[in-house]
């Protein structure tokens, strides 16, 4: 399956492909992107990632016959990176899942229900966006997809856990925000005095342990970066 | 040579007033906006005036009404938008070089063409770096304004330095009128059909009252039978298309993903035509093929 290739004028390239770029398919996203930084990196000024898309921002483009060719070659390269595990603590109390109520309610499914179903998968970290740490993650059970709010809350506080469409999500910093908050995790999510400021990357796979409000009130008060399992 | 700190006092300013330098290029991989001045070329203007390197800190001002008074000797730069400047109550030019002594108090008073102003001072604004950057953004510097009462630190040496070669090139201010944005199509621009595209670029649109550091929205609206997209990549100078027909060009501050159809991109050199622009103007697309 090769991605497309599409020129946006000469400082813009953006590599595409028809289908959603998760699970096994993420290595090939991943590999690619590692590849065209290698082999570019003196034209560079950064790549970017989407679902379907890898866009590499130039400082200056090489001939357009020159990517092509290096992307036709690099579809058989399968140099595979290192992935980790990380598990995150998340309370789930109702006075933290502010939302978790009225998504039971809505869906006609216990409370506990939702939150079995929310901390049995494992997540995949597709790529950073929306905002500063914000993990797209795949892998929610499509039991819980739920519609987005049709009017956005004012502000969601950092560390809450929520479910928006077929997608879960942490909000890394106070935010407006139209997802269900469900839990919240005392865990940073972001750190701008910290460089690289999040502490896992595209290709790893994100867990939910559930925790007592005690047990969150105690890691609250020293948040730290977690370790890798 | 001296090389002292001393201090800018913000003895008055509007809403949307911040410290400015190229940004935290190699951070969106995190999600981090970019971040730069929304008028490049104004900024970077500043610096080789004032012989700075290319990411030393300015002040970008967006509002009329800001007053600053710095403590100690150096050279200032202004450029981007024309305002009615006065040092120490004189008018001055609005533009260029200005010598700087002790106590002297800037004022940027009637923004009278574009909108956004730099302020650049011999070796930068020396504001705190986080990510590799001093420009202010929530969530990642302490304050993501300049507030009143502030005081931002610079270096002086006593003295005002002197320039190897004073340059008396003048500020080019004509694109603060220019009409006319140069864009490509963007990614999703072959999904609009050949009629709403011809509308697109056959019509005029003004500038709503919805501005701010992360995007501009369009006040027109455009029929649009689109579907949202599966996130991908945003820059400055993309125009996406919301569901409901509305225009938003990204700017410096945009967030690094979107979910909406990215219609068109903004030419690099006349996104700064974009920024200027104040709610109520107009401008015209003009289609560059790829």
């Amino acid at each position: 399956m090769n991605p497309e290739i599409k020129h946006i004028g000469p400082k813009l390239t953006e590599i595409s492909w028809p289908i959603w770029m998760v699970g096994d398919l993420l290595l090939k996203r991943i590999q690619v992107e590692k590849a065209i930084q290698k082999e570019f990196s003196n034209s560079i000024l950064e790549t970017r990632a989407g679902y379907q898309t890898i866009c590499i921002h130039w400082k200056e483009k090489p001939e357009n016959e020159v990517l092509s060719k290096f992307l036709n070659q690099v579809q058989k390269i399968s140099e595979s990176p290192e992935f980790n595990v990380w598990e995150i603590p998340v309370c789930y109390d109702l006075s933290l899942g502010k939302d978790l109520k009225a998504v039971s309610e809505t869906k006609s499914m216990h409370i506990q229900e939702i939150i079995d179903l929310h901390s049995e998968s494992s997540y995949q970290l597709n790529f950073y966006g929306f905002l500063p740490g914000f993990m797209y993650l795949s892998g929610l059970n499509p039991l819980l997809t739920h519609p987005r709010k049709s009017v956005p809350d004012r502000s969601i506080e950092a560390g809450s856990v929520a479910i928006g469409g077929n997608q879960t999500g942490i909000y890394p910093l106070n935010s407006p925000g139209g997802w269900h908050v469900i839990g919240k995790t005392p865990t940073p999510f972001f750190d701008p005095f910290c460089d690289p400021p999040v502490w896992a990357k595209p290709g790893d796979q994100i867990r939910f342990t559930p925790i007592t409000m005690a047990e969150y009130d105690r890691m609250s008060a020293h948040p730290i970066f977690p370790k890798a399992k | 040579m001296i090389k002292d700190w001393t201090f800018a006092k913000i003895l008055a300013t509007g809403p949307g007033t911040s410290i400015r330098d190229l940004g935290r290029l190699g951070y969106a991989q995190y999600g981090v906006p970019l971040s730069g001045p929304a008028d490049l070329q104004a900024f970077q203007w500043n610096n080789h005036l004032l012989q700075n390197n290319e990411n030393d800190a300015q002040l970008e001002v967006s509002q009329p009404g800001f007053k600053i008074q710095f403590l100690a000797p150096t050279l200032i730069s202004i450029s981007g938008a024309l305002s009615k400047a006065k040092l120490n109550n004189k008018l001055i030019h609005n533009t260029g070089l200005q010598k700087i002594n002790f106590e002297d108090i800037l004022e940027i008073g009637n923004i009278e063409s574009g909108s956004i102003i730099y302020i650049g001072v011999k070796h930068g604004f020396q504001s705190e770096q986080i990510l590799k950057s001093r420009s202010q953004l929530k969530g990642i510097t302490k304050t993501f304004q300049i507030a009143k009462g502030d005081e931002v630190p610079y270096f002086t040496n006593q003295e005002i330095p002197l320039l190897n070669r004073l340059s008396q090139v003048k500020w080019n201010s004509r694109y603060l009128s220019e009409e006319v944005v140069r864009v490509f199509p963007g990614p999703e621009w072959n999904l609009l059909t050949p009629p709403i595209q011809e509308f697109l670029l056959g019509q005029p649109f003004h500038i709503s009252t919805m501005k701010n550091s992360m995007a501009v929205q369009l006040e027109e609206l455009i029929p649009n039978e689109i579907p949202g997209i599966a996130s991908a990549p945003v820059f400055p100078g993309t125009i996406q298309l919301t569901s409901g027909g509305k225009m938003l060009c990204l700017l410096q501050d945009a967030q690094v993903t979107g979910g909406y159809p990215r219609i068109l991109q903004v030419m690099e050199d006349d996104l700064r035509i974009l920024a200027q622009k104040k709610p109520g103007q107009k401008l015209r697309f003009l289609l560059v093929k790829n």
